[in-house]
């Protein structure tokens, strides 16, 4: 009487699969292959050679792309990290607040509308050196005489970036983190106060630990679309000028459609793939671990 | 001696009290005034951002930047109309795609055990780790060898990629707040499967869906990265990319661009107000009860 | 006509055979209550019996058809769940009758059913309000007048009662026992709490691990426990066990150099040198000048009092008795100190004997 079929589970998850694939996982392959080959778009008889690990080899010898490569991480570390200190103190500021507090939070959400392109283009304008509101302002309280080059000394070119990267995800962290604290049991943090910790104490092994898993969330969520930063970045410097504030992704986009060497682009590709699966990977683990912590595993 | 003490930790609270007060309203004013910045601008003429010394009061707010944007014969003459009508058809087709398949997964993952489940789970969100320039190599490759390339089909495939996992993410958590007994009421008192899913569980998730939904609109009205390489021409540009029409070699209009900024971030602004109750629930959901 | 039927029934999942191979008839209009320790496997057979879960083996008939592989909405049965499973998005009127609008019954008739469920659970002032506007209690009806409003052959109750507090849960139970009255139908209820299936049950059927223990009437499952574990799951509080021997003579020795004669009963069931299992309860061990009629009174026993635990209308005494901890019953109570020693009868025509080691009663 019971017909051998096709579980159910699969045929709902199908689509999901064969859209991801087409998109994704088979793009990939292509680069994968195509990044052992010194694949040139202007030459597309170059894709059937075979020359091994030679781009990566390339790719590891090179000044400029352990450069970038460094500048990456760099940023990457330092954003994530201000961010997450930045959108708890923010959370918990907010949620000090009695008297509007709904409406605190839903400024609080402004930056995440902003799409990352137009976060770059809104600091490029900011942050100009000539009509920029940064400069117009400390001209104007006569701080300074001189056009700060935001955008072009080394430096302030990255510190730019990482501020505009910066305000458009902090709230990211401060929505969830506050999500948390609303979440938080009041009992152990009276307990706490009877049994005479201080605030800093309550915090520190109380609130602290119970935060932690939204804040590995926030940082998983985060980690999982890092390279918006590309958007910003790209609007921002486009990676220049000359080369002060490439990154990664800026390198890649570059070698792939302006000098039209695929294959070595593709190499890159793949290495900065592997930086972004790892990095996930990583604050997953860390949910995880911190969940179980709180005897919340599902 | 305690009304020393009283007062002393009086005269703490209030000037925590203040620091705080102090502290909250830099805060805010950092977040809020580079957005204000560009909406302001947006009504002023180009001589009045250019100035020097810089023009702080307001002298004269008009709408030219916006009618130049739309007559299409502004300077440059960049088709915002087009990017306009091109970013609503992507987004809203790639939405809706994106939530069909993104409910059946995420109904698959919250109601049937399988083997492999929580990997292929975590495969699916890999997919969205893969940094989009590095994914826009190969897939203009593709595209361009099939033909997808300026098309509305080929960015809609795209972006519909794009938003599945994580539509899936924020279903599936959605989904699991439901007690299962309720489609199993449905089906003891008549429905078959399908209906239980229809006329029960679907009704009860409409909301988290919605919102699964504004948070994929967003994602596709946004995205800049795979749609500044997969689109070349105004039949297919988007307005994120659109954006850069407003750059030329030398000089910038930034009055066009605030203008275009603000046209972009109006329904964005609009539809998160919509949902950030649920989209708060359910991200913080989908992560911590996992 | 809607007997029920499980013939050899078998859930496994995956490696793990959690049901093993019952059976059970459940006769036309029978109450028949299912009770268990969590784990027992008592939820999964209700389960199987409403198609929420596929049966890995045997065979399920409903009023003579067999159902093992027709799903739910064709077996005509209905279930109370745990938490309810009201629809939220539904008022409390929709929730009634949406079997019947699924059935595509007219809207004339599925109001008169509906009216006739929401008289009989005096549902009439909530008609128009979600669940989420209900208490415990008014959703408790709810669910039993969804029940009732499709006229099924079956109930099914999954531990309908644990989510309310005492005093409803009691309510409750008589609103139940008064719904089984008016409308005669056969149903099976799930429960872990012996009180509801002492109060409710026709018969009742008390599962262990996947098997069927004992199934009887509930002064049957009370007076003759076939082994230990319905001896102390069945009747509060718990059966007192006490490990001991047969020695010569018909007299049971137990630790401390306590002994006592074998019960009548017992004499010549059990012979020298056997270990034996003792059980008798709490009711059936009295202070002197408080028994009532003792059928078999047993010599004076003399035991400290422990803790007392005055209950009104009797007082709990927890004594100690060769090595172990002893609960006694006084049924016209009088102050009791802590330390006080006292006298007591137990009713040996009320003891129980089980074999040690497979744990069986001996009678």
């Amino acid at each position: 009487m019971r017909r051998k079929k096709i579980p159910t589970w699969f045929v709902l998850i199908f689509p999901a699969l064969v859209i991801l694939a087409a998109v994704v996982l088979v793009p990939l392959l292509f680069s994968l292959y195509s990044s052992f080959t010194p694949y040139k778009l202007t030459r597309p008889d170059t894709l059937f050679k075979w020359i091994g690990t030679f781009n990566y080899q390339k790719a590891i010898n090179s000044a400029v792309f352990w450069a970038a490569f460094g500048r990456t991480v760099l940023l990457l570390t330092i954003a994530l990290n201000l961010e997450m200190l930045l959108g708890l103190g923010l959370a918990l500021l907010v949620s000090r607040v009695t008297r509007g507090q709904r409406a605190l939070r839903t400024l609080m959400m402004f930056p995440m509308m902003f799409s990352p392109i137009l976060v770059g283009f809104q600091f490029k304008f900011i942050f100009n050196d000539n009509v920029g509101l940064v400069n117009n302002a400390l001209q104007s309280l006569g701080l300074t005489n001189e056009a700060i080059p935001w955008l072009v000394d080394k430096n302030l070119a990255m510190f730019s970036i990482i501020f505009a990267e910066m305000w458009s995800s902090t709230s990211v962290f401060a929505i969830l983190i506050l999500a948390g604290l609303f979440a938080i049991p009041q009992d152990p943090l009276e307990a706490a106060k009877v049994d005479g910790c201080t605030p800093w104490q309550t915090f520190r092994h109380i609130t602290l630990p119970f935060l932690m898993p939204f804040i590995y969330i926030a940082l998983a969520i985060r980690s999982l679309d890092v390279a918006r930063a590309y958007d910003i970045v790209q609007i921002m410097t486009n990676g220049g000028p000359a080369r002060r504030t490439e990154l990664l992704w800026t390198l890649i986009g570059r070698t792939g459609y302006v000098d039209a060497k695929m294959g070595y682009a593709n190499a890159m590709g793949y290495i900065s793939i592997v930086m972004a699966i790892f990095f996930t990977i990583f604050f997953f683990r860390k949910l995880n671990a911190a969940r179980s912590e709180l005897g919340m595993a599902g | 001696m305690a009304l020393d003490l009283n007062f002393q930790h009086r005269v703490k609270a209030r000037l925590i009290s203040i620091a705080h007060t102090v502290t909250l309203f830099i805060a805010m004013s950092i977040i809020c005034i580079p957005g204000l910045w560009i909406v302001l601008n947006s009504f002023r003429p180009t001589v009045d951002i250019m100035a020097k010394p810089p023009v702080w009061i307001p002298r004269d707010l008009n709408l030219d930047n916006y009618y130049a944007m739309f007559g299409g014969a502004g300077e440059g003459g960049v088709p915002v109309l087009q990017y306009f009508t091109n970013s609503l058809i992507i987004s809203v087709t790639s939405t809706l795609i994106a939530l069909l398949i993104g409910m059946a997964g995420g109904y698959a993952f919250a109601r049937y055990r399988f083997k492999g489940k929580n990997a292929i789970f975590i495969g699916l969100l890999l997919t969205r780790a893969v940094p989009g320039v590095a994914l826009s190599l190969p897939l203009f490759i593709v595209m361009a060898k099939t033909g997808l390339i300026d098309t509305h089909i080929g960015l809609i495939m795209v972006y519909v990629a794009m938003n599945v996992p994580f539509t899936i993410w924020l279903i599936d958590g959605f989904f699991r707040q439901i007690p299962p007994d309720l489609a199993e009421a449905a089906e003891i008192d008549g429905c078959t499967r399908w209906q239980a899913f229809w006329k029960v569980e679907f009704p009860v998730a409409k909301a988290g869906v919605a919102s699964a939904g504004i948070f994929a609109f967003l994602t596709s009205w946004n995205e800049y990265a795979l749609a500044s390489q997969l689109t070349r021409s105004t039949f297919s540009k988007t307005m994120p990319v659109g954006l850069r029409d407003f750059t030329s070699e030398f000089t910038i209009n930034w009055g066009g661009m605030c203008a275009l900024a603000v046209l972009m971030i109006i329904p964005a602004l609009v539809l998160t107000f919509l949902v950030q109750k649920h989209l708060i629930a359910g991200l913080t959901f989908g992560g911590v009860k996992g | 006509m809607a007997s029920v039927q499980l013939n050899n029934v078998v859930k496994k999942y995956g490696a793990l055979e959690v049901v093993h191979g019952i059976n059970l008839d459940v006769a036309h209009n029978e109450f028949v209550v299912l009770v268990g320790p969590s784990g027992c496997g008592k939820s999964t057979t209700l389960r199987m019996i409403a198609g929420l879960e596929e049966i890995s083996g045997g065979e399920i008939s409903i009023g003579e058809q067999v159902v093992n592989d027709l799903p739910p909405r064709d077996r005509n049965i209905s279930m109370v769940f745990q938490n309810y499973a009201l629809y939220p998005h539904m008022t409390v009127r929709e929730n009634l009758g949406f079997s019947l609008k699924i059935a595509g019954k007219e809207q004339a008739e599925i109001d008169r059913a509906v009216n006739e469920a929401s008289t009989i659970l005096a549902l009439e002032d909530y008609m128009d309000r979600r669940p989420g506007a209900l208490s415990g209690g008014q959703r408790q009806r709810v669910a039993m007048g969804r029940a009732i409003v499709r006229h099924p052959d079956v109930f099914l109750f999954d531990e309908p009662l644990s989510n309310l507090d005492a005093k409803l849960r009691a309510q409750m139970r008589v609103e139940i026992k008064k719904l089984h009255q008016k409308i005669k139908t056969t149903i099976i209820y799930v429960t872990h709490d012996q009180v509801e299936a002492m109060t409710l049950a026709d018969r009742i059927v008390i599962m262990r691990d996947g098997f069927i223990e004992q199934q009887g009437t509930p002064s049957e499952v009370f007076e003759h426990p076939v082994n230990t574990f319905v001896a102390t799951f069945i009747g509060s509080p718990p059966m007192n066990l006490l490990q001991g021997k047969v020695i010569a003579d018909n007299q049971l020795a137990f630790a401390e150099g306590f002994t006592l004669p074998v019960p009548q009963e017992f004499v010549g069931a059990v012979k020298a040198g056997q270990d034996i299992v003792l059980g008798f309860r709490a009711d059936n061990l009295m202070p002197e000048n408080h028994a009532l009629d003792l059928d078999e009174a047993s010599p004076p026993i003399k035991m400290p009092i422990v803790v007392s635990e005055p209950l009104g209308t009797e007082t709990l005494l927890y004594t100690r008795l060769a090595g172990g901890e002893i609960q006694a019953k006084m049924l016209k109570p009088r102050p009791v100190v802590d330390g006080e020693v006292l006298t007591f009868h137990l009713d040996l025509a009320r003891c129980h004997l089980f074999d040690a080691d497979t744990q069986k009663s001996l009678r």
